[in-house]
């Protein structure tokens, strides 16, 4: 069976300000369907960078990148932004919920960018975020929720058109340990239902309950490519 | 567009908005006041052209006034003493155009003086009593309501007789039928033989307080000292103009190369006239109305500019999730074109209260032509899009690992 991921000698360079920063130096990384993966390395040793790639917000400067087969390396803005719709779910650290809408509106915001019509959007809103136990928070604002119930409310968005992988980003950095061990439950949860897991992370404590471990220094893997 | 996503569109720009209601609100001012302007200015002229317009049609449409002055007095390269020196107008030259006219229906001379006429001891004071002959009817479109107009026989014969306006009825006669019955002016008899139909005002001024008199029984008071008004009923304005001066240059002797000295008025060439100046003030108003509305499409270029500044994370989060470039424009260029379209609408309704205002206080009629409303709904539309495209692409254009990683 061909890898979900794929990537061969992948370079990332960009500029900051005068210089040049070489995030990713050669990268090769494979991730089959169903895998719980987690990214790790100490902050400046490019796992940003990979994950935003992975992620479909950018491209190689060099080398190559198939998802499913298909070669992102050599897509422009919107074919990127069809595959994010269709196949990422993405969790952020600082949740990034739109603030004046409620818990379920914020959960059918991908829908919306995806035509799901307006019945379906509510109704499949409402069920992911029973899902991740919020079955009485739907109609709350953010701003009356706590950390880890934004967490989730950000998890069940990611879910929300049903995407192959599930690409979060520090997604406990700003939780307290009980809260953060909650949503990593989701996560095994997710992984257990068949969903490809990629989570980024600096802590190892996060980065241990992973199947497998990609450790990243200075641009290069140095462990679990 | 699909609906959903408009919808979403929608409700982000209307939160956007409600967010920073004063700063909207500020931001939209220029918008405002722009709107306002227009609105204004085109429903106070339209209402002034049917004021006009309603007016001077109580004189007649191709009615021509052949007279010494003209009405107006107006423009550059007039020569007012030249005009004082004319010669009168008198019955020679209507002898001439009734003689030679081929282009015209009707010709009439109209004398006109005032004068107070009396029955008893009640008295019509400063009637203007008009000696004509039996062709004013169709000249002024203005026939008898009750009894007769006068006849070829009244004129031939120099009868005492007499049509009255409604006003002179009223102040004379207020509970009895006239007709048959004397007036008396300037200490002469004269029978009633008819009422006039009533016209109402011009400028104010009531057209029906009116004597019609023979003109040669007018003679018998005045002689033919004082300049005469000769009217015409032409066929085409134009034409029987052309042929007045033709026959009128002629009877009075102006040599080739002299201006006329004698004029044609009309109602057409005074609402020419009357166009002309308001255009002039038409061109001012609209011109800062356009000011101000470049200056409020700049105001919400530059409000547009903070907004997306300030959203740039909520822009990565929306691409991150699916939101393509298109759509991110599409957001941010309704959300102008609604801040510039609340303006618009308060626009628009500031300038009905104010036309409203100003014909209430000037006694003129009200008038707000619809396509002064799509007009400033255009406008605003406009600019919304004009003033918004380029925030609005700068919002689109984000890559979205900058806008995610913006602080």
């Amino acid at each position: 069976m061909s890898n979900l991921i794929e990537m061969k000698k992948v370079r990332k360079t960009y500029k900051l300000g005068e210089t040049e920063v070489h995030a990713l130096q050669g990268v090769n990384v494979s991730i089959s369907k169903g895998e719980f993966i987690s990214i790790i390395g100490p902050s400046g040793s490019g796992k940003s960078t990979l994950m935003h790639i992975i992620g479909c917000l950018d491209v190689p400067s060099v080398g190559s990148y198939h998802l499913q087969g298909e070669d992102v390396g050599k897509m422009n803005g919107d074919q990127l932004a069809d595959i994010r719709k269709k196949f990422i779910g993405f969790v952020f650290q600082d949740f990034y919920l739109l603030p004046d809408v409620t818990a379920w509106y914020n959960v059918a915001l991908p829908m919306i960018y995806n035509r799901v019509p307006p019945k379906t959007r509510k109704e499949r809103a409402i069920n992911l975020l029973t899902e991740v136990d919020l079955s009485d928070r739907i109609n709350h604002l953010p701003n009356q929720l706590s950390g880890g119930e934004r967490q989730r409310v950000t998890i069940a968005r990611a879910l929300s058109n049903n995407p192959e992988i599930i690409l979060a980003d520090e997604p406990t950095g700003n939780l307290d340990s009980v809260t953060g061990e909650g949503v990593m439950q989701i996560f095994y949860k997710l992984h257990e239902e068949g969903k490809t897991v990629i989570i980024v992370t600096h802590e190892h404590y996060v980065a241990d309950q992973a199947e497998r471990k990609i450790q990243l220094k200075d641009g290069m893997i140095e462990d679990g490519g | 567009m699909d609906r959903g996503f408009l919808l979403e569109s929608l409700r982000s720009a209307i939160e956007a908005i409600k967010t920073n209601k004063l700063r909207s609100l500020l931001t939209t001012l220029g918008i405002i006041i722009g709107v306002t302007t227009v609105i204004a200015v085109i429903s106070v002229i339209s209402g002034l052209k049917t004021q006009v317009a309603s007016s001077f049609s109580t004189l007649g449409a191709n009615v021509l006034y052949v007279q010494k002055y003209p009405w107006v007095m107006g423009g550059a390269g007039i020569d007012w003493w030249k005009i004082r020196q004319r010669k009168d107008m008198g019955m020679d030259e209507f002898r001439a155009l009734k003689e030679y006219g081929s282009s015209f229906k009707y010709v009439a001379p109209q004398i006109t003086y005032r004068y107070d006429v009396k029955v008893g001891n009640k008295n019509a004071r400063g009637v203007e009593v008009v000696g004509t002959t039996e062709h004013f009817p169709e000249i002024r479109d203005q026939g008898v309501k009750l009894g007769r107009f006068l006849s070829l026989d009244d004129i031939r014969y120099r009868r005492d007789v007499c049509i009255l306006g409604q006003d002179v009825v009223n102040t004379l006669y207020p509970d009895e039928n006239p007709i048959g019955k004397q007036v008396r002016i300037k200490g002469r008899i004269l029978t009633v033989i008819g009422i006039l139909k009533e016209l109402g005002d011009l400028m104010g001024q009531s057209m029906d307080n009116v004597v019609v008199i023979p003109y040669t029984t007018m003679a018998k008071f005045v002689g033919h000292r004082r300049s005469i008004t000769i009217t015409v009923l032409a066929q085409d304005e134009e034409e029987a103009s052309e042929e007045i001066r033709w026959i009128l240059r002629r009877v009075r002797k102006v040599k080739p190369g002299e201006d006329d000295d004698f004029s044609i008025n009309s109602s057409g060439a005074i609402t020419k006239q009357f166009n002309e100046l308001t255009r002039t003030m038409f061109i001012i108003m609209i011109g800062i109305a356009g000011i101000s509305l470049v200056v409020g499409g700049i105001g919400i270029m530059n409000i547009m500019l903070v907004s997306v500044t300030e959203r740039t994370r909520e822009i990565g989060v929306r691409k991150a999730i699916g939101a393509k470039s298109s759509e991110i424009l599409s957001q941010f260029l309704l959300e102008s074109v609604m801040i510039s379209f609340v303006g618009g609408i308060i626009g628009i309704f500031l300038g009905f209260s104010l036309t409203k205002l100003i014909s209430t206080i000037g006694n003129m009629p009200f008038g707000m032509p619809i396509w002064s409303i799509v007009l400033g709904f255009s406008f605003s539309f406009f600019i919304g899009v004009f003033f918004g495209i380029y925030p609005a692409r700068k919002a689109a254009s984000l890559s979205p690992v900058e806008a995610l990683r913006y602080e």
